[in-house]
């Protein structure tokens, strides 16, 4: 039987204390790829909850199930069989329409590449959802996001002007923008070098501690993991472990247990 | 390598389904006209070959000038002497006098049998000789005797119902008569009309008085002994007939003929290569996108075999295998077509009244070969520069990341197109007020197009920003519409100049009309003082006999008739039109400024010139002018006037209708200018007029309003072909818009799963590629109405001199024109849409 570890279930953490607050369900959510003989079970019963306000990383080898998980999570995919709970809302059984607007609305977006849309300048790229909306930005807001991520003087140039770390950042003032429930990154930091990954990853930080956002990102990197509050373990498409406020020595020291 | 071509051409069935299309419908209009343009050049060697086929040598009058001149053949009588002559001379076997003129037949009811596009409605003599007849020859009935028997041709007789035995009236420039109709005719090869005329058979002596005058032939027709070739018998012939007349061939009189009529739809083979050349022109920017498309598709797939080894040239000519195979499969289905294209064609001038002699359509081979080089060749070279560039990406570039940047469009690029768009307006201008010849104008409006082409690139962003202002309404997606459409601004035009070329062509000639037909009607105001018009019942005949002037002239409550001849012959040595109009009246009817003179100066010997004329020959009163006509030789006019106001009458030279006569033989009138009595009611007059018509119904009675209908019905129907030709253009148009945006969302694959991921919806993702369509199909149609108003403009200004004073840009209909356009964008789109909203959006935004 697959544990259901939420961090409700650990006495003494911080989650406990708001345990009432989830920002996203996910309960016996099974992906299968393939059919007849040559299927693939990329998630196979998978229950979590994520708490809001809380930054999560979710971790695990190629083909553990990890992305699949938090595409699923995202609305980005539709599961073979299982639930997902944004809030109070259960988005697999939405049309692609009310989840796309949902989407939109209330979620954010970090991917590895290809973030942002190549004609638009950064100022325009992080309104876009807003824009796609037909509502307008709330300025301050932006202008604050902006500061955070430290964008200013550069909000005229179109991606192709900007380095690696300056489009990543982009993106993750773009998902920031629309204060979403909840931020997925899917290896936000993969194609970025250290200096980069760590200022983006910097940056997440401070909008879990100061605005409260809530994050969720995927993540191969055990450095990268320790800036999470809480990592949930994949292997096999089954959550195997968690950890608490994790440090990068004990998550590698995870993983290799999870690669024997 | 050949079946790694084949089946990569197969695995992608849309894109050739595009392609093969696109080639095929440019390959199909270059075959349509070629076979058109061949099966009425074959019509009209046929329809003078088979009269003249028995006919070995022909015996006429000298003639100053012959009809490869363009201007009027009618040649003076011969006298009926010289057949005489002629019997006795070694080797005719046969010998007779033909005469022909106008004979117009009237139906079972008198109503007048009238022919499409201007077709001749002719009578001739039939000589009793059979071999002199050529290949007419008798279906029914038997030849005519007498004065009152006629035979008619098969085609007038079923299609008006006309009995063998049945009487019939038939017009001619004299007196209307009543003939029996004795007998059909036909022209072999079951063929029952010359190529859409009427024609009327008479008796020898009977022809001689309904369509000459007795005694006289208009020629004498020769049939040689066996043995006695055409030109030893026009040798021998000429030894003995008088001075002033000449034999020829039966061979050179049948060319002379065709020759002369040839020239006269020459314009209309013309029209349909521009067409045809428009098409193909269109079509290769098409096949050049597509290969793009190709290329772009397998440009990963090219570099791991560049990267394994492949030779740049193996790659290169892999691709351009693809090109030739593709190239001769569509060429060789656009040829199939073709004909029906050709089919269309002549229906549609059929419907529009502009009816050419045909005959069952012939494919020559010569138009097969032509089609398959060209669509092969074009799609060939179209290949070319996508497949070079593919070869040339390094390996690793095509394997990296990386979305297709646009190149800007450069400096060089703007002065070159630039310039050459000027130089092209300049030689237009030059040519219209210039005196440069019309060859130039043709030129300098190709360097125009080419060179605003080669510009188009540069106004494609300042273009769509204007185009798309409204769009900012429509939110995020036709923002990003706006955006996409600007992004590679030489593929935009490309896509868009198909549509720009058709816009200017039917925009420039609907301003050109336009102006055309609200001049006329200031014309009518203007010039004339008439109340009433009197006109031919077919807007193309040549005109109506003299007899329905005088018949008008009786009515009560007429006041002046005016009538109106026309006619073409040498002024001051070289060919020109000249108008005949009546001294005893014109001054009164017509308002042309006649700043010196008078038209009732004309007397035996008079011309009134135009201003234009005067000054160009540094003329004034009394001046003599010499001229020649083919009928009657030279003759010297003395200037009697000057007219200022052309319009009316447009020509240089205007002399009497007697005159006319005189110098050319009997005319037709081309118009009459009719005035009613002081205080008589013009309405009830006309019923009068119409009433005294009723037995010339080659004539009929019309007021303003219904004069400036049918002279100017005709610009309509021009501008109606003219119209449906660019349809067809527009059609490969939109194809071409379909295969840009399928290779757009193709490209943008992973900005479209960007979008859906941060939430834009599968309508709004639809949305953003209509408007992106709509935009690209306005820069080519607003960019197209611009250039074309100008042009339009342009040619009506410089005919200012000819009385167009009026110009009038037909603003409801170029807006009509846009909304086509923008809606056909939109349709062509409904394919990309579907496909881009389509996009998975995980394959998207996920790097694997």
């Amino acid at each position: 039987m697959t544990p259901t570890i939420t961090a409700t279930t650990i006495p003494g953490h911080p989650g406990a204390a708001v345990g009432a607050s989830i920002a996203a369900r996910a309960e016996h959510l099974t992906k299968v790829y393939g059919v007849g003989e040559a299927t693939v079970a990329a998630l196979d019963d998978v229950s979590v909850e994520l708490d809001r306000g809380r930054f999560t990383a979710i971790m695990g080898p190629s083909g553990s199930g990890k992305s699949t998980l938090l595409h699923l999570l995202a609305g980005l995919d539709r599961p073979t069989s299982g639930t997902v709970h944004l809030g109070d809302t259960e988005i697999t059984s939405l049309r692609d329409k009310a989840l796309t607007t949902l989407r939109r609305d209330r979620i954010g977006f970090i991917f590895q590449s290809f973030n942002l849309l190549p004609t638009m300048t950064a100022a325009e790229n992080i309104v876009l959802p807003m824009k796609i909306a037909g509502r307008k930005p709330d300025p301050h807001w932006v202008a604050s996001i902006v500061e955070t991520v430290g964008l200013a003087g550069r909000l005229g140039h179109r991606p192709s002007e900007l380095s690696g770390g300056q489009q990543q950042r982009v993106a993750a003032a773009r998902a920031l923008a629309s204060r979403p429930e909840i931020v997925f990154a899917d290896e936000p930091t993969g194609a970025l070098d250290s200096r980069s990954g760590t200022e983006l990853l910097r940056f997440l930080r401070t909008a879990v501690d100061d605005l409260g956002q809530t994050v969720v990102m995927v993540t191969h990197d055990p450095a990268a993991a320790c800036y999470a509050d809480r990592v949930l373990f994949l292997a096999d498409g089954h959550v195997v472990d968690e950890m608490f406020a994790p440090s990068a020595d004990a998550v590698l020291d995870q993983l290799k247990h999870l690669g024997d | 390598m050949l079946t790694a071509t084949l089946r990569g051409m197969l695995a992608h069935k849309l894109r050739l389904l595009l392609t093969t299309s696109s080639i095929a419908l440019g390959v199909a209009l270059l075959a349509g006209t070629l076979i058109l343009t061949n099966t009425m050049g074959i019509a009209f060697d046929m329809l003078f070959g088979k009269i003249s086929s028995g006919t070995d040598a022909v015996v006429r009058t000298h003639a100053p000038y012959t009809s490869s001149e363009g201007v009027g053949t009618d040649r003076g009588p011969i006298s009926a002497d010289v057949l005489d002559q002629v019997r006795g001379v070694d080797g005719v076997r046969a010998a007779a006098g033909s005469v022909s003129g106008y004979a117009l037949l009237t139906d079972n009811d008198g109503r007048a049998i009238t022919t499409n596009g201007g077709a001749p409605t002719n009578g001739y003599s039939m000589p009793a000789d059979e071999a002199l007849r050529g290949q007419v020859e008798l279906l029914s009935g038997h030849e005519p005797h007498g004065a009152h028997e006629v035979a008619i041709d098969a085609t007038s007789a079923e299609d008006h119902d006309i009995a063998l035995g049945s009487t019939i009236k038939v017009l001619f420039q004299g007196p209307t008569q009543e003939f029996t109709v004795v007998g059909t005719v036909g022209y072999g090869d079951g063929i029952k009309d010359l190529g859409g005329t009427t024609s009327a058979y008479f008796d020898t002596a009977t022809a001689q008085q309904v369509l000459g005058s007795p005694g006289e032939f208009d020629a004498i027709d020769v049939s040689a002994d066996p043995g006695v070739s055409q030109q030893e018998l026009a040798d021998r012939l000429s030894e003995v007939i008088p001075a002033g007349t000449e034999a020829v061939t039966g061979a050179a009189v049948a060319q002379e003929n065709a020759d002369a009529t040839k020239a006269n739809f020459k314009i209309v083979g013309i029209l349909f290569g521009i067409f045809a050349a428009i098409a193909l022109f269109v079509g290769s920017f098409i096949i050049w996108n597509t290969f793009t498309m190709t290329v772009t598709q397998r440009s990963r797939e090219i570099a791991l075999l560049r990267a394994l080894g492949a030779r740049r040239r193996q790659v290169l000519g892999n691709l351009l295998l693809e090109a030739l195979v593709l190239g001769l499969a569509a060429s060789a289905a656009g040829i199939g077509l073709g004909v029906l294209v050709a089919k269309g064609l002549k229906m549609l001038m059929d419907g529009v009244g502009l009816a050419l002699p045909f005959t069952a359509l012939q494919v020559p081979s010569s138009a097969i070969w032509a089609s398959l080089l060209v669509g092969t060749g074009v799609t060939v070279v179209a290949a070319l520069v996508p497949a070079r560039r593919a070869t040339k990406v390094l390996p690793i570039e095509a394997l990296r990341e990386s979305t297709p940047g646009a190149e800007r469009p450069s400096v060089v690029r703007a002065v070159v197109g630039i310039v050459v768009a000027a130089a092209g307006a300049g030689a237009m201008l030059w040519s219209l007020y210039g005196g440069a010849s019309f060859k130039v104008f043709g030129l300098g409006l190709l360097a125009l197009m080419i060179g605003v082409l080669v510009t188009l690139p540069l106004a494609v962003r300042p273009l769509a920003a204007a185009i798309a202002a409204p769009l900012k309404l429509r939110g995020m997606p036709g923002e990003l519409a706006r955006q996409n459409a600007t992004r590679n601004p030489r593929r935009t035009s490309a896509t868009a100049a198909a549509l720009m070329i058709g816009l200017t062509l039917v925009v420039s000639m609907g301003v050109f009309a336009s102006s055309l037909k609200t001049s006329f009607g200031d014309v009518l105001d203007d010039r004339t003082d008439a109340d009433l018009y009197v006109a031919t019942t077919s807007t193309q005949a040549p005109g109506f006999s003299p007899a329905a002037v005088e018949a008008v002239k009786a009515v009560d409550g007429v006041a002046e008739v005016s009538a109106n001849g026309w006619g073409e012959a040498r002024f001051a040595g070289g060919p020109s039109s000249y108008s005949a109009v009546d001294p005893s009246n014109a001054d009164d009817v017509m308002n042309l400024d006649v700043s010196q003179g008078s038209f009732a100066d004309l007397g035996k010997d008079g011309v009134v010139v135009s201003r234009s004329a005067a000054t160009a020959h540094g003329w004034t009163l009394g001046d003599t002018v010499p001229a020649q006509f083919a009928q009657s030789g030279d003759h010297t006019l003395r200037i009697v006037g000057v007219y200022d106001a052309k319009g009316w009458i447009g020509d240089d030279y205007v002399i009497s209708v007697a005159e006319q006569n005189a110098f050319a033989g009997a005319q037709l009138v081309s118009s009459a200018l009719v005035t009613v009595d002081q205080g008589a009611d013009v309405g009830q007059v006309q019923d009068a007029i119409d009433a005294a018509l009723a037995d010339h119904p080659d004539a009929q009675v019309l007021d303003k309003e219904g004069y400036q209908k049918v002279a100017t019905g005709f610009i309509d129907g021009l501008l109606t072909f003219v119209t449906v030709m660019l349809a067809l253009a527009v059609v490969i148009a939109l194809l071409g818009i379909v295969n840009t945006l399928a290779l757009s969302v193709f490209e943008r694959t992973r900005e479209l799963g960007l979008l859906r991921a941060v939430g834009m919806t599968r309508g709004q993702v639809r949305a953003m590629v209509r408007w992106e369509s709509a935009v690209i199909s306005l820069i080519g149609a607003v960019s197209g109405a611009v250039l074309g108003t100008g042009i339009g403009l342009a040619l009506s200004q410089v005919l200012k001199d000819e009385g167009i004073k009026s110009v009038s840009v037909p603003v409801a209909q170029i807006v009509v024109y846009l909304a086509v356009a923008a809606a056909a964008g939109v349709l062509a789109a409904v394919g990309p849409a579907r496909s881009a909203a389509k996009v998975d959006v995980l394959k998207a935004v996920v790097t694997d």
